[in-house]
């Protein structure tokens, strides 16, 4: 399963990074300046690309918008193979991860548009902020006032968005285990939950979203030092970045699996009884 | 016995004797610097709430043409914000300086009142003239008939009395916000009379200033607790006992004088050489304060190292208040305003180079009174190539501007990205309202001169375009050069400093003494200023094509080898000698120039085994071929190896290779394929980005 969400990200990542390499190779492939760019980016370079390539690099933007789209609804799809799995606590199989997949993807994408406002409020609560500032220090507040603001709206605003996460993960949850088919009813499970155990749902989502900055943290550093690495370095980088983000996806998928044991293990056990006929069906079907 | 009264009385009139001896006895300079034609003594008073100055200027000019005067033409800089049908914003249509005037932020400046000292009225004398456009609407300009002519020689003494709001927030350099005021050009101030003319252009979006030195003496009246900043030397304090304080600024040989006040400011102190710095930074800011002093320093001591004596003995930088941008980076006589933001990084060294420019132009244009309206290039080009040696110099090369994140951007790359964005538009020389937009006129007044004062720095060497700096920057202050000036002074030091026998030998030139103008002469640049300045020709070097075909080493009777013969010539040469092979490679390497603007460059030819050729190439023709018959391959070539062109606006095409370098090639896509797959996967990083437009 995990290689399946790796190969995932790795084929639309190409799809944006393929127009771009063939770009670059036919503007500088055969130069000394690409030769350069074995070691570290030359600005000049990037300062030309960017302004005498700009019209086919606006030509592509569509590429860059509506790819990242597509690659979180293709995850949408995926999830609900990977929470059949976990709930039914089966080994991964292909017919039922995909068979799964595609049945619940439907109610997933439902789910999705409901919870666009519900992203909106999480989202926008960090503008609270302003509020507070203006109440505190008036209209023209000194920039250090200004600039620790900031922090704190992205730093709150980060917070709405793995709330966003966390309801819809549930919700998901919540789908697969009872068979919902009312997305809403889903929806407003998930957010009952989360804030009903928010301390315990909060900080498996917030570890992974630490690893991916500790990583970066670790990682530009990293190739900033190898200044002119040989062709083996290359590889062994290319290497390095893409076990990253296989660990990436393993840690993903464990914080799904360990999402519904967290599920099980605070769900009150007369629910659990009540759902308990739906997951054994389930697991006999598998089976 | 005299009575307290009369004791009294003249204590009083000892008092006023010694303030007025004060303000007499302050002399800066022993002898004066400057022709010192247009001399002000102004008296302000500040009204915070309605941003109005109450003002009584006493005019001195003098006629030192040999021409017989009969007006005096004015200038009245904050017209321009009296409403929108002035020419300036016509032509600006929204915002400047990143600034946006509030809706009641108008501001103007009227002439209640002109006389002579005797008393005569002369208000029914000024009109408002256009002398660059017919916009009867735009009151930045007005001349004053004079009852009678003024020969050669003779002076003029006017009084004047004015009013003045400062449009808020401050908008094109001046204003006031809240607390804070910047005024600049606040003043009705006399044009200049050169070349047997008026010139005084009326305030355009994209131009600055051009005025005579003078002496000025000013007294500025705000509010007891607020700290001023002034050009010149502050001789008095004097307290009011009305709540407002008195503050008697002199200044000698300089051709403006701008102030700022704020109860908030925050000094820093220093001193480098002889020169006195006084900080001026708000106090959110203030932890900044000596990083602000610190630039100054380097500015300071490069300017006068490199460029001669800066002859004033102190200099004031100004932290402009938040919401008041419109007043930063800007330049006047000792004083200058930088700009800032909390929380700036160390490693983006915005407010050094910020500050280093700014100081600078105290050189190039203030000293060096060139005109800014018409040849902006003088001051502003000069001025960004010279930041750019000092950052280059004092803070290195690699990585003097930005320095963050594993990224790493110098000045002269930053300079290059925005000339390669638009270096076609205009020639270099041209009305400063006359260029196709204001990108043009960024691009031909800083861009564009930095990168060719640098290319021709590179092409005579580092010491003689040093010369010629210390040489135009010493010869002609305190006068307004021209761009002809400065073409005089280049071709003169270089003629000096590179011998004929010396200069270069593969491009035609007389036999006379005196030097013809011959292509790529490094004694007369003249082929190189028509080209930089006169004309929008684009530099454009590159490697059209390079390959190897096998040829067989001749063989029996009678062989004979011919390659086919080019336009330029036929170029042949035999490479690198190897008489056991029995191969042998034909390596043809073509070069072309894309762009119009000609330069001499030189082409790098590397073959296997490491060997390396230099050819020269005097860059006329459309292409060059270059023909090498050698035992070994031919692996790359490169148009001007060590990047001694910065005016190449594209130097990705200056070289190529036989085979394509994979490495480079894999590691950038590799780069950005990782990134690609990280940001799909946590959209959420992006929220990061969110931080800018909440503190910008």
């Amino acid at each position: 399963m995990v290689f399946v969400y790796y190969l995932v990200n790795l084929i639309f990542a190409l799809i944006i990074m393929l127009p771009m390499y063939f770009l670059l190779n036919r503007i500088a492939g055969s130069t000394l300046m690409m030769g350069k760019m074995a070691g570290r980016l030359d600005m000049d370079f990037f300062f030309e690309l960017l302004i005498k390539q700009y019209t086919t690099l606006f030509s592509l933007r569509g590429l860059f918008l509506f790819v990242p789209l597509v690659y979180w609804l293709f995850g949408l799809f995926l999830s609900g193979g990977a929470y059949t799995i976990f709930i039914s606590d089966v080994k991964y199989s292909p017919s039922v991860f995909w068979s799964r997949s595609a049945k619940y993807f439907g109610r997933f994408f439902r789910l999705f548009l409901w919870s666009i406002p519900v992203f909106a409020v999480f989202y926008c609560i960090q503008f609270i902020e302003i509020g507070v500032e203006r109440l505190i220090y008036g209209s023209d507040p000194y920039q250090n006032i200004i600039w620790w603001g900031a922090w704190i709206r992205v730093g709150i605003g980060y917070i709405g968005i793995l709330l966003y996460y966390l309801v819809l993960d549930y919700a998901r949850i919540d789908i697969v285990i009872n068979d919902e088919t009312r997305t809403r009813r889903a929806l407003w499970y998930g957010i009952k939950f989360t804030f009903r155990n928010f301390f315990k749902t909060f900080i498996l989502t917030l570890i992974l979203f630490l690893i991916g900055i500790a990583a970066l943290v670790i990682y530009n550093p990293i190739v900033d030092s190898l200044h002119a690495p040989s062709g083996f370095i290359i590889f062994i980088l290319f290497i390095v970045q893409q076990i990253y983000m296989f660990i990436r996806m393993m840690l993903k998928l464990t914080l799904y699996s360990s999402q519904v044991s967290l599920y099980n293990s605070l769900t009150p056990k007369e629910d659990i009884a009540e759902l308990t006929p739906v997951a054994s069906k389930e697991k006999v079907t598998l089976n | 016995m005299r009575s307290k009264l009369e004791v009294l009385i003249i204590v009083w009139l000892m008092i006023l004797q010694n303030h007025n001896n004060t303000q007499a006895q302050l002399k800066i300079f022993p002898q004066p610097l400057s022709p010192r034609i247009a001399n002000y003594d102004i008296d302000v008073k500040l009204d915070l709430k309605k941003r109005m100055l109450n003002g009584h200027e006493k005019v001195k000019w003098f006629n030192k043409s040999n021409d017989v005067i009969n007006e005096l033409q004015f200038h009245l800089y904050l017209n321009a914000f009296r409403n929108n049908k002035s020419t300036f914003m016509k032509e600006l249509g929204g915002s400047m300086r990143l600034s946006k005037m509030d809706k009641d932020g108008w501001g103007f400046i009227d002439v209640t009142s002109i006389k002579f000292p005797s008393g005569e009225d002369l208000l029914s004398k000024i009109e408002f003239i256009h002398p660059d456009d017919d916009n009867v609407d735009d009151k930045t300009v007005f001349h004053l008939l004079l009852p009678k002519s003024m020969q050669p020689g003779d002076s003029i003494i006017f009084n004047i009395d004015f009013v003045a709001v400062l449009p808020q927030p401050p908008f094109a350099r001046t204003g006031a916000k809240e607390e804070y005021f910047f005024v600049g050009q606040w003043f009705p101030k006399v044009g200049v009379y050169i070349d047997s003319k008026w010139n005084c252009h009326q305030y355009h979006k994209n131009s600055e200033f051009f005025a005579d030195f003078g002496v000025y003496n000013v007294k500025i009246t705000v509010p007891e607790k607020n700290i001023v900043g002034a050009t010149g030397l502050e001789s008095e304090v004097k307290n009011n006992g009305d709540g407002t304080a008195t503050h008697f600024y002199h200044a000698e040989d300089v051709h403006d004088f701008a102030w700022t006040t704020s109860p908030e400011f925050v000094e820093f102190k220093g001193k480098v050489q002889d020169v006195d710095i006084r900080v001026l930074m708000q106090p959110d800011h203030a932890y900044q304060g000596t990083r602000h002093l610190e630039a100054a320093k380097v500015a300071v001591e490069y300017h006068q190292n490199w460029y001669g004596d800066y002859p004033y003995p102190n200099l004031t930088v100004v932290d402009p208040r938040r919401d008041a941008g419109g007043s930063g980076g800007m330049e006047y006589p000792t004083l200058i305003t930088a700009g800032t933001t909390y929380g700036l990084p160390d490693g983006l060294q915005l407010v050094e180079m910020v500050i280093i420019h700014e100081f600078g132009h105290n050189y190039w244009y203030h000293l060096l009174a060139s005109n800014e309206f018409e040849e902006s290039w003088l001051d502003e080009g000069i001025n960004s190539y010279t930041e750019n040696q000092i950052i280059a110099d004092h803070y290195g090369t690699d990585g003097n501007m930005l320095d963050c994140l594993g990224i790493k951007i110098n000045d002269l790359q930053f300079q290059c990205a925005q000339y390669i964005s638009g270096p076609d538009l205009d020639p270099t020389i041209r009305n400063a309202w006359q260029y196709y937009n204001g990108g043009s006129y960024g691009i031909n007044s800083y861009m564009k001169p930095t990168l060719f004062l640098t290319t021709l720095q590179n092409y005579l060497g580092k010491e003689t375009m040093q010369k010629i700096m210390r040489t135009y920057s010493e010869r002609l202050r305190f006068k307004h050069p021209k761009t002809q000036d400065f073409i005089s002074i280049a071709n003169e030091v270089a003629a000096q400093s590179v011998p004929p026998h010396l200069d270069e030998p593969e491009y035609a030139k007389a036999q006379s003494s005196t030097p013809a103008v011959s292509f790529g002469s490094k004694q007369n640049l003249d082929w190189f200023f028509s080209q930089a300045l006169y004309s929008n020709a684009t530099l454009d070097y590159s490697v059209d094509a390079i390959k190897s075909t096998e040829v067989q080493k001749e063989k029996g009777f009678d062989f004979t080898f011919s390659t086919e013969d080019t336009i330029a010539g036929k170029e042949i040469k035999e490479g690198i000698e190897d008489k056991d092979s029995t191969t042998l490679f034909l390596n043809e390497i073509n070069v072309r120039r894309l762009g119009s603007f000609k330069f001499p460059v030189e082409v790098e030819i590397i073959f296997e085994q490491g060997e390396k050729i230099r050819e020269k190439w005097d860059g006329q023709e459309l292409w060059k071929k270059f023909r090498y018959i050698t035992p070994v391959k031919v692996i790359s070539a490169t148009v001007d190896p060590d990047h001694k062109i910065p005016l190449d606006v594209n130097y990705s095409n200056n070289s190529k290779t036989v085979k394509t370098q994979t490495s480079g090639l894999v590691k950038l896509s590799a780069h950005f394929l990782f990134w690609v797959q990280f940001i799909i996967d946590m959209p959420e990083f992006l929220n990061l980005l969110s931080f800018f437009p909440s503190i910008f």
